[in-house]
């Protein structure tokens, strides 16, 4: 049946039973805590991507990378960032990937792609949480387009680290990103007093009422500053 | 120049009035018990105003104390619809449409919108709201994956929204089971059975050509491209291959759509509203298989236990003080509610955080049926006890250039 699905995996276009490689779903449920099994799964996988397979083909292998993805894989998923048609799938594969690999890949890939792409990469970074630079995000947030200064914000609040509010402290917020440098502000604030660090969460606050926050902010800045007390 | 509410509502009148309309102002425009003032009325727009989109834009717009300016669909045809109904109530042609849904939030006189979009949709539209300081009525389910749940809950927390789930059932459809639950007549409590599916599918379906009507790009959003097909994107109320909502990239199946419903009576029937579970423990009787999920307050509910009935409560014959049953604020319905809220800043009865406790619910059944295994799950930490391949189950990434 497995080797069915990997046939049927060759000529996978749209319109075509998804049952018809339903088999490779059933073996990595199946194969859970099998590492040698695993590992034939994923390097099967892997080189799929490197075919002419059609898009929904590679689409597909991506989702099921997914859930059984290692380092092993990186390197195949990681030559899709810079693809416009398979950027977003391969991402999917990566973002949940925790290999450091993982985030190498998608650090390397933000310098030279496209602005849609890059802009995917750093929120699959964002989406991370942890074990992520700081600093291509840092720069990301100084980027002069907005979007990418956006994307770099919100990556920047969803890690919310010491080092991600220095960042965004040290941002020029603008009328284009400043709800996105906000929001990030408060992720990085709300992170602080989960941790108890009270004074910390409400120097941040305080810097957000300094740049001329919406009016929907400054509520929430003042929603903070209450809870920090 | 962004205008203010205010600002919006007395230009709209000076518009009118230099048209030739006599001097006098009407009462309505004054406001009075029954009718407020323009200025002192909830300015709304609603976004995905296709079929469930439809009826509560009816709903909000039968309100006097709603003044309702815009609508944002994908679809032209079903935009022009809710335009042409809302200036047919009004008498005027002043309803704006948008195609984008980030033009609505843009606008400074509006303070709340409804969504009713795919699935899909639904965290970013809430998280962006709330963003923009707009207060949300966003129908079931109210999340996709178990991730965006909790981005949902703190970001309507940190702008002080008021954020409440659509799904009118959870009150409305089982009043005598909450009922005996609430007053004490069933004693203690033990558990809750719910029986719905199925589980959202893989969706590969035939290219067809795409027609003029629909935005194909703002419908997809943040899903995965795929090729338009009339099915992939029906709102049909078919979970069997016939709608979107029988496909895993925008809908749970069943077991969310309806789910929200059942699981979301459940859990206030039996009163873990403010909890989610901790353990889920996949079973098997008769050949069938069912999920228990089991509360650290030891409730249990159970989905598709075989030989067990809908919404059935196990219970000891345990003697348990009554408590109040819980009730919509208002007088019209869970949408009166949430106008209620939004006037008064309380917490609306399908309060998003109590919306995603209760997703919660079907999303972890579903992972451990998708992995074939029982799961423990931290709330406080929202991921799984040492299951790395559930944890990732919990997200998806979003299609660029979307990001909450």
């Amino acid at each position: 049946m497995l080797d069915q699905a990997f046939e049927a995996l060759k000529t996978y276009k749209w319109g075509v039973d998804p049952k018809a490689i339903k088999a490779i779903q059933d073996t990595i449920v199946a194969t859970h805590g099998d590492a040698a099994a695993r590992k034939d799964l994923e390097s099967k996988l892997a080189a799929v991507l490197a075919t002419d397979a059609p898009r929904a083909a590679k689409d597909s292998v991506c989702r099921f990378l997914k859930t059984i993805g290692t380092a092993h894989s990186v390197e195949a998923l990681a030559k899709l960032l810079h693809d416009e048609e398979l950027s977003h799938m391969a991402r999917h594969a990566l973002q949940t990937n925790d290999a450091p690999e993982a985030v190498k890949a998608l650090v390397g890939a933000m310098g030279k792609a496209p602005k849609k792409i890059k802009i995917g990469i750093i929120s699959s970074l964002g989406a991370r949480g942890t074990g992520v630079p700081i600093a291509p995000l840092a720069k990301a947030l100084a980027d002069k387009d907005a979007e990418i200064s956006t994307a770099g914000a919100l990556a920047l609040g969803a890690i919310g680290s010491e080092e991600a509010v220095k960042a965004l402290a040290a941002a020029k917020a603008t009328d284009a990103n400043k709800i996105a440098v906000c929001d990030a502000m408060f992720q990085c604030a709300e992170n602080m007093l989960n941790h108890g660090k009270k004074s910390e969460a409400k120097a941040i606050y305080s810097t957000v009422l300094k740049i001329g926050p919406t009016k929907a902010a400054k509520m929430a800045a003042d929603i903070g500053v209450k809870a920090c007390a | 120049m962004k205008t203010t509410r205010r600002k919006f509502l007395s230009s709209s009148g000076a518009a009118t009035a230099a048209v030739g309309f006599p001097s006098i102002i009407p009462s309505s425009a004054l406001g009075n018990a029954d009718k407020p003032a323009p200025s002192n009325r909830i300015v709304m727009g609603g976004i995905g105003i296709g079929s469930m989109g439809r009826g509560d834009q009816g709903a909000f717009l039968g309100k006097n104390d709603v003044q309702y300016v815009a609508v944002c669909d994908a679809r032209k045809g079903a935009m022009n619809q809710a335009k042409a109904k809302t200036d047919a109530k009004y008498g005027n042609k002043d309803c704006k449409t948008y195609a984008d849904y980030r033009d609505i939030l843009s606008r400074d006189d509006i303070d709340a919108v409804h969504i009713a979009t795919p699935d899909h949709w639904h965290a970013q539209m809430i998280i962006d709201s709330c963003r923009h300081g707009k207060d949300v009525f966003c129908q079931k389910p109210e999340s996709l994956t178990l991730g965006e749940g909790s981005l949902m809950v703190e970001t309507a927390k940190r702008y002080g929204r008021v954020v409440s789930g659509g799904s009118q059932r959870v009150l409305q459809d089982y009043k005598g089971t909450v009922l005996r639950c609430w007053n004490g007549s069933y004693g203690k409590i033990n558990s809750i059975n719910v029986n719905v599916g199925p589980m959202s599918q893989p969706c590969n379906l035939t290219p067809e050509n795409q027609p003029d009507d629909i935005d194909w790009e703002m419908w997809l959003g943040p899903a995965p491209w795929a090729p338009y097909n009339s099915k992939r994107c029906s709102g049909s109320y078919s979970t069997s291959g016939n709608s979107w909502r029988s496909y895993i990239d925008y809908s749970g199946g069943g077991m969310t759509d309806w789910g929200a419903h059942h699981f979301g009576g459940a859990t206030f029937a039996v009163d873990v509203r403010e909890l989610q579970p901790n353990k889920v423990i996949l079973d098997e009787k008769d050949g069938k298989k069912f999920v228990s999920l089991k509360y650290s307050n030891g409730i249990e509910i159970t989905h598709n236990k075989p030989g067990v009935g809908q919404m059935h409560v196990g219970r000891d014959n345990v003697q348990r003080e009554g408590k109040e049953v819980p009730k919509y604020a208002g007088n019209s319905g869970i949408s009166g509610d949430f106008i209620d809220c939004v006037k008064t800043r309380n917490k609306p009865f399908r309060h998003i955080d109590y919306a995603i406790n209760s997703m919660a619910v079907p999303h972890l059944a579903t992972i451990a049926y998708r992995l074939n295994r029982s799961l423990e799950w931290d709330s406080a930490k929202q991921q799984f006890v040492n299951d790395v391949e559930a944890d990732r189950l919990r997200n998806r990434a979003r299609r660029e250039p979307w990001q909450i």
